[in-house]
């Protein structure tokens, strides 16, 4: 058997299909199809969306486009054993929704409490900017949920797995995934 | 009493991972009939999807154990859930002991002593490099240790992000030498060579890495061993003189509870596991714990930390070829005191050149945390064909206070959560960072663009410890096979019983460990199941 034969290139993947559900109806697509389609969110309120949308944006430019708030949505409705996500390798305990409610609620507490009111979502870039040095050094006033640190570290890395961590990731860094077995099935 | 569908067997082994397969592969192939029960699922290889995202589906899922102290052991990435167990993950570095490392007390007046010496395990090493197929130049290390068996196969191929490295080294005054690894660089026993995707961290599907779906559970299965998959374990059941253990008790796929009496049990849960099972089977017999006359069940837990560096060079260095064990390691600083002067004590373990994948724990997002936004994605582009790194794993001396208890939380079938306390101390954190200051000397010397440490909180990397074997039940829980001192048929198997971790990665060890114990157990099957 040659290497070629070995590795299965298959383009336009992404991670893989997931199970979202659309008019009532439970249907596979990648994070970045659910987020053009405009999917429902299962978990999420629209507060916590957009500030996770937004978030995730900053950190990651291209983490919205590729769906980053319905891959967390999606992730966090399932059973923790089924779960994707990097909260689970970083001990977080289940369910992981409670970590992301308060993970959320703890930025626009602490954006409302340094900027007049307003959540992250509402901040300009260069205030996002701002806030995001100060939340990953844990030197944010009014901060109150798991540590900034660590939310900082557990935001960036769903972020960076969207946008880098999948086939269409490693084709716009210029490198080949080369996978011996492609994500494209759901467990 | 047990279920009727489960009739007694010779052996029950609790987990299906790398010490648990080995057991199951000599006791079976030696007529014994052996059940192992496994809390996760029965993966297979077409399981092992190419994918960072799909890779942490064979690790836990939710903590059975609470994390406490000054450096709390994060287990998760290095743990399994399933089959295979954490060796269906690993990075497949195998690296050995060597001989300062098993009478440190003696030498040094710190740590433990093994009861065993190197002498004893070497031969271990050698035979489970022909079973599982290791890759590298046993003649070249015999700079390092004893000349032992070549290995069955020649060096892994290299790729520039691994050579790029030699000047450093050199500069330094230290060798680098073809990592040994239990990848196949020839087609080995039926298996094919690696094709160095850099997959191998998320499991790898086509068996050229040696995980024991592969190897010794599949040897195990051939001999007729059964594995119950989803079946947890919650107690190990004893007589009523407390002088044997009849079975045990745990949760079926359907969470229904049942009992499987066996002659002979081995635990090879895990290095907290284990202990944390040994707890909740405590009896009147045993009142403070399974065999732990010592009061030390879940002690001397001990882990390694890591200090890398990172290096950026212009070349086009292929960084995501090759696999994620590295492809070039050296003990050149494995003396224990080779940083003395800097109030550091321990040996220090280096690898160079593993692949890179780009997201995840280990990815190269990770090797700036301090970045973000347009900087991040600048820093990604630079990186994706410029990036390289060296390990030093570092070594921590067993302490009586880094432990693993039950807590008063309980799982889902009503077994205590175990919680596990560590902490580094003083000599550990100047390891760490004297590590840092070399591997920095180190980068310099080559012809990178930009070298940086990947300095943050100390990370916690492999767990062993927590049911160590020694001379007696005065100073340890197993004697060097891993048998319980107290009750004759209870076994532990697994990095639960190294007193003391050296600084390599343990898989090898635990192979070499746990044939040399599955082995003993099998010649004096008559005395200790009797």
């Amino acid at each position: 058997m040659d290497d070629m034969q070995r590795r299965a290139f298959i383009k336009g993947a992404g991670i893989g299909a997931l199970a979202f559900t659309v008019g009532g109806v439970e249907v596979m697509l990648t994070p970045r199809q659910a987020q053009a389609q405009n999917v429902p969110l299962r978990t999420l309120n629209p507060d916590q969306a957009a500030t996770l949308d937004a978030m995730g944006e900053a950190l990651v430019p291209g983490a919205k486009a590729a769906g980053i708030v319905n891959f967390v949505d999606q992730q966090i409705s399932i059973p923790a054993e089924d779960a994707l996500l990097e909260a689970r390798i970083m001990n977080v305990r289940p369910p992981f929704a409670n970590f992301y409610r308060a993970a959320l609620g703890a930025i626009d507490g602490a954006s409302g409490t340094k900027y007049d009111g307003r959540g992250f979502a509402k901040l300009s870039p260069a205030e996002q900017h701002d806030f995001i040095d100060l939340m990953r050094q844990n030197k944010l006033d009014g901060w109150k949920g798991p540590g900034s640190p660590f939310v900082y570290f557990l935001l960036r890395t769903d972020a960076v797995d969207v946008v880098y961590g999948t086939m269409e990731g490693y084709a716009h860094l210029g490198v080949p995934y080369q996978p011996h077995i492609a994500p494209t099935r759901s467990w | 009493m047990a279920n009727a569908a489960n009739e007694k067997v010779d052996v029950v082994i609790v987990g299906a991972g790398a010490s648990g397969s080995v057991f199951a592969s000599v006791l079976a192939k030696a007529g014994k009939k052996v059940v192992l029960l496994e809390s996760g699922p029965d993966w297979q290889l077409g399981d092992l999807i190419s994918s960072d995202f799909w890779g942490r589906r064979v690790k836990p899922a939710g903590p059975p154990f609470l994390l406490e102290g000054k450096n709390p052991y994060g287990y998760v990435y290095q743990s399994g859930w399933g089959v295979g167990g954490a060796a269906l993950h690993y990075f497949a570095n195998f690296p050995r002991l060597l001989e300062n490392d098993f009478k440190v007390k003696s030498t040094y007046g710190k740590g433990l002593d093994w009861p065993i010496d190197y002498a004893d395990i070497a031969p271990y090493f050698d035979k489970v490099a022909d079973d599982v197929g290791v890759s590298g130049d046993a003649k070249a290390e015999e700079v390092w240790r004893p000349a032992g068996k070549p290995y069955p196969m020649p060096p892994m191929k290299t790729f520039p992000g691994g050579d790029v490295w030699k000047k450093g080294f050199a500069a330094a005054g230290m060798r680098l030498l073809p990592a040994a690894v239990g990848i196949n660089s020839t087609e080995y026993k039926g298996r094919p060579a690696c094709i160095y995707d850099g997959w191998c961290h998320v499991g790898c599907p086509i068996g050229a890495l040696s995980n024991p779906l592969v190897t010794y559970l599949a040897e195990a299965r051939a001999a007729g061993a059964e594995v119950r998959a989803h079946s947890t374990v919650t107690r190990v059941l004893t007589g009523a003189d407390g002088k044997k253990v009849t079975g045990v008790e745990y949760y079926d796929v359907k969470k229904e509870k049942q009992v499987q009496e066996a002659s002979v049990v081995v635990l090879a849960a895990w290095a907290a596991q284990n202990p944390r099972l040994m707890l909740n089977s405590a009896t009147d017999k045993h009142a403070n714990g399974l065999a732990n006359a010592s009061g030390l069940l879940g002690k001397y837990m001990i882990a390694h930390f890591a200090s890398n560096t990172s290096a950026l060079f212009d070349e086009d260095l292929q960084p995501y070829m090759g696999t994620i064990a590295g492809q070039y390691f050296s003990y050149d600083r494995y003396d224990k005191n080779s940083y003395k002067d800097k109030g550091a004590f321990g040996s220090t373990f280096i690898v160079a050149g593993a692949a890179q994948r780009y997201s995840a724990l280990g990815g190269v997002a990770n090797a700036r945390l301090d970045l973000f936004g347009a900087d991040l994605a600048a820093f990604m582009k630079r990186a994706a064909r410029g990036y390289t790194r060296i390990t030093m794993f570092g070594e921590e001396m067993p302490a009586l206070e880094n432990r693993v208890e039950l807590a008063s939380d309980k799982d889902e079938f009503g077994m205590p959560l175990g919680k596990i306390t560590h902490g580094f101390n003083d000599e550990a954190v100047a390891l760490f960072n004297a590590n840092f200051e070399q591997g920095m000397a180190i980068a310099k010397a080559t012809d990178a663009k930009e070298v940086w440490p990947n300095k943050g909180p100390m990370p916690t990397i492999h767990l062993m410890g927590g049911t160590i074997m020694g001379h007696g039940a005065n100073d340890s829980v197993t004697n060097s096979y891993g048998q319980t001192h107290e009750i004759g048929n209870l076994w532990i198997a697994g990095p639960g019983i190294f007193p003391t971790s050296g600084a390599p990665n343990p898989t090898y060890t635990i192979f070499a460990l746990s044939l040399r114990g599955a082995e003993n157990l099998a010649k004096n099957w008559a005395a200790v199941a009797g």
